[in-house]
């Protein structure tokens, strides 16, 4: 069950899109899935033509919904959830496609990107919505049921649990797989200019606006000083932030759990994370989170195509590229060339205006 | 919900009844027309019509086809006029206050009165905004597309706080209000707004118990008059929500509300006001004239704004006081000075705030405004929550509790005769939602009517622990909800 007072995201930014300076011929539609708001800007031959491919994308987005979620008891992950520990279980090619790139994030992340971490999510959902008070017997219990170590692909389309109490929840990385595979219906219904949004944590830019580079992206700044920026065409942001903390208790709990210590992530930080693909953006910005900007930066630097940049509330900033330009205006006059491939241009500690 | 004292919450109900049923209600949706003719009231299926005041021919043929014509009168026109349009065509007046003073508000009402002796005139709130579900693209006229998100929920826009608000700086009306349509895409800037735009239009209003100027696009007015198959289609799916929206508040209906805002500041209070909406907290709003001796005593909670030095008058303090000491919880915004709690000790609570138990219940002051409305619905909501209800400790003070209903917001109102309770429900993301409810009380009887299907399907009741659980199973966009046969929980434990 899902409070309605939930908080599930706590991740923030700002988009602005410069658009033709002609009026030009756009549609833009909204749809409730997957727990919140995905909205679909796109370009098109006609209003109606265009607006009927929105339609099949988000259709592809329900779709998902109905094999990736596990709030669903009759969704595909659900199944897999109550038997794979039982016996290997065939799944839905979608399925094993986003399990097996969840697999390499935690790989890559040193098991900082798990999405065996749902016991914990829960436990401290609760505790974040005061049904509960945090349980550290509980909490080491559930602990010794998140490992992503545990899932094993059996190629081509079965997965087995290694442990009973074991669940997948790909709430750090679907909502990204999502977009993509509705950019790739966009694509097959003649779309080549689109804006996909799934509820402000993540963003795929197809194409780019008429008589524009890209779609002009402006990032998370807790600081309001920062306005990092970045343009985007054919490739993804994402970003991430912990649950602001309570203004009227001194007891306050995250939705951002960090699998080594299974407590809620303390970080002043939001990140924002920029791929090639939104599946990749959306577990990187959780991941880059919780590694912090040092190793971070490290990991940004060890994949090609990504960037990454933290900003505070304080207004501390790093940016780290090893590909993408994300561009940090105010702080133009300090910060070096970035674009270049693996170079790392890191402002950590400063302080702007 | 109210689970003090009998006499308290008698008292504290008859002051809620006095603002809320002294104000009189048209509780209408009334469509602004601007077409030179108008088809008949019969085919549109609605019959109250807002026509500029300077459109006498319109307002002579609208009233000759029988409909109810309401004059709009632009506040700069209001001193010019002194002499009136004839009176028998009219209704009633709506005065568009446009940016003018509350003082020059008052003044053009004084006059609209004098002007047009034994007509209701009515002020027109203009800050509404569309009921819709919000995405993060904000679209503008020159191109620009811009996306914010203030968090990852589902974020709607929603006119509740407006309401409750104008409901306590306006109690002598209904809320009157209107708003812009938000027509950013070319398909939508051609066609005009979708059919379900309107029906969320329609039954938001409803659902607030207020009233709504509805503009309807230049497009549906006139291909309704060149019967346009089309406009008609678009026309016959609103009237059902017509239909349904005039049922709304029938009966004399009180909102259920165990949270009370005391603010004199529509500015100050409207966002953390507007979160709480969100979050489906029931509040009431009172100005600090309202606080009088008794008057706070049916709220569990009470959200205090404090004036702009950070300070509230003397009333309110010791309401607020005589509150707390009586188990309630107070959270005061933007506190500063000095305030009879603190003579007990200070307890850290948030980085900018303090607790002070004080008799048997607690004020914590906030320093600062509410700088993050989210969060502080959310702290809200914690403290009416099980762990953190003083008034009642181990029971959840929440009067109602949605699930899997983000895009939902839903309205508790206790029927005056009898122990019955309805709920209306509007769910923004216009389309097909199983919401899970629980409502305080113990309701053996629960039906649920909707637009669609009319009046109206049972639903099972699940009674646990002083609450009723049931599902709806189907919300797309309006749904009304009775709860009888049971024991609504201001009647359960008599006098």
């Amino acid at each position: 069950m899902r409070w309605n007072n939930l908080l599930i995201g706590g991740v923030t930014f700002v988009v602005a899109i410069a658009a033709a300076q002609a009026p030009a011929s756009f549609v833009h539609r909204k749809k409730y899935v997957m727990g919140t708001v995905f909205e679909i800007v796109a370009y098109g031959e006609s209003p109606a033509q265009t607006s009927d491919a929105i339609d099949q994308a988000f259709q592809e987005i329900v779709r998902l919904d109905n094999v990736m979620s596990d709030y669903k008891s009759g969704s595909d992950l659900s199944r897999l959830n109550r038997s794979a520990s039982l016996q290997p279980q065939p799944v839905p090619p979608d399925l094993y496609r986003v399990i097996a790139e969840a697999l390499f994030y935690a790989r890559l992340s040193g098991g900082k990107f798990d999405v065996t971490v749902g016991p914990l999510v829960d436990l401290w959902k609760a505790v974040l919505r005061g049904e509960r008070a945090p349980a550290p017997a509980e909490e080491a219990r559930l602990r010794g049921c998140v490992g992503y170590q545990n899932v094993e692909l059996l190629p081509p389309d079965r997965i087995r649990f290694r442990s009973p109490c074991f669940r997948i929840d790909l709430g750090g990385i679907g909502k990204g797989y999502a977009l993509d595979r509705a950019a790739d219906v966009l694509r097959s219904r003649g779309i080549s200019c689109a804006l996909l949004n799934a509820g402000g944590s993540s963003i795929y830019a197809m194409g780019a606006p008429p008589g524009q580079a890209g779609w002009l992206v402006h990032l998370r700044d807790p600081s309001n000083r920062i306005d990092p920026q970045v343009t985007l065409s054919d490739s993804s942001i994402s970003t991430s932030e912990q649950t602001p903390p309570s203004l009227l208790s001194r007891e306050s709990a995250g939705h951002i759990i960090d699998p080594g210590t299974g407590m809620p992530l303390q970080t002043q930080f939001a990140v924002s994370s920029v791929a090639k693909t939104a599946t990749a953006s959306d577990a990187l910005s959780t991941t880059l989170l919780l590694l912090g900007p040092v190793r971070g930066a490290e990991l940004v630097n060890s994949v090609g195509g990504v960037a990454a940049v933290w900003v505070s509330a304080g207004g501390q900033s790093k940016l780290a590229s090893s590909g993408p330009r994300i561009v940090l205006p105010a702080l133009a006059h300090s910060q070096p060339n970035s674009g270049l491939a693996g170079n790392l241009a890191s402002q950590s500690g400063v302080t702007p205006r | 919900m109210f689970h003090l004292s009998t006499s308290r919450r008698s008292k504290f109900v008859s002051t809620v009844v006095l603002l809320l049923l002294a104000t009189p209600g048209w509780t209408r949706v009334l469509l602004r027309w601007t077409q030179p003719a108008i088809p008949t009231a019969a085919s549109l299926g609605v019959s109250d019509l807002v026509i500029p005041i300077d459109a006498e021919a319109l307002i002579k043929s609208a009233h000759g086809q029988g409909y109810r014509v309401y004059a709009e009168v632009p506040i700069a026109k209001v001193s010019t006029r002194s002499s009136a349009s004839p009176t028998n065509d009219l209704a009633g007046i709506i005065l568009d206050p446009g940016d003018g003073s509350p003082t020059r508000i008052d003044e053009a009402l004084r006059a609209l009165r004098s002007s047009y002796p034994g007509l209701p005139v009515a002020v027109l709130d203009a800050r509404a905004k569309q009921p819709q579900m919000k995405g993060q693209l904000v679209i503008k006229r020159d191109g620009i597309l811009q996306v914010t998100s203030p968090t990852a929920q589902p974020w709607i826009d929603s006119n509740l706080a407006l309401v409750r608000l104008d409901q306590a700086f306006r109690p002598e009306q209904t809320p009157l209000y209107e708003f812009r349509w938000d027509l950013s895409d070319s398909l939508q800037q051609e066609q005009g707004p979708d059919a379900a735009d309107y029906l969320l239009a329609v039954a938001e209003a409803a659902a607030f118990h207020s009233d709504l100027v509805l503009d309807l696009h230049p497009k549906l007015e006139a291909g309704m008059l060149q019967h346009d198959a089309a406009a008609w289609s678009v026309m016959n799916k609103i009237k059902p929500y017509l239909a349904f929206s005039s049922e709304a508040a029938r009966d004399a209906h009180e909102p259920v509300a165990n949270v009370g805002v005391i603010t004199d500041s529509f500015r100050d209070s409207y966002e953390p006001v507007n979160l709480l909406a969100r979050h489906n907290i029931p509040f009431l709003v009172l100005t600090t004239s309202d606080v009088k001796p008794h008057s706070l005593d049916g709220f569990d909670l009470l959200v205090i704004f404090t004036t702009a030095d950070g300070r509230t008058n003397e009333q309110t303090i010791t309401a607020i006081t005589d509150f707390a000491n009586r188990g309630g919880t107070a959270v005061l915004v933007g506190a500063r000075g000095a305030y009879p709690w603190q003579s007990s000790p200070p307890t850290p609570s948030g980085q900018h705030a303090v607790s002070y138990i004080s008799g048997k219940g607690r004020i914590i002051e906030l320093a600062e405004p509410v700088t993050d409305p989210e969060t502080f619905a959310q702290d809200i909501r914690r403290l009416l929550d099980k762990a953190d209800n003083a008034n009642a400790p181990g029971q959840d003070a929440a009067p109602i509790s949605l699930w899997n209903a983000l895009t939902t917001v839903a309205v508790p109102y206790r029927v005056s005769a009898g122990g019955e309770e309805v709920i209306e429900l509007v769910n923004y993301a216009q389309e097909a939602l199983r919401v899970q409810v629980k409502v305080k009380g113990s309701f053996t009887s629960i039906r649920y009517e909707t637009p669609e299907k009319g009046c109206c399907e049972p639903l099972t009741p699940v009674l646990r622990e002083g609450f009723t659980e049931f599902v709806v199973p189907s919300l797309y966009i309006a749904g009304r909800v009775h709860l009888a046969g049971g024991k609504a929980p201001l009647k359960a434990e008599g006098k």
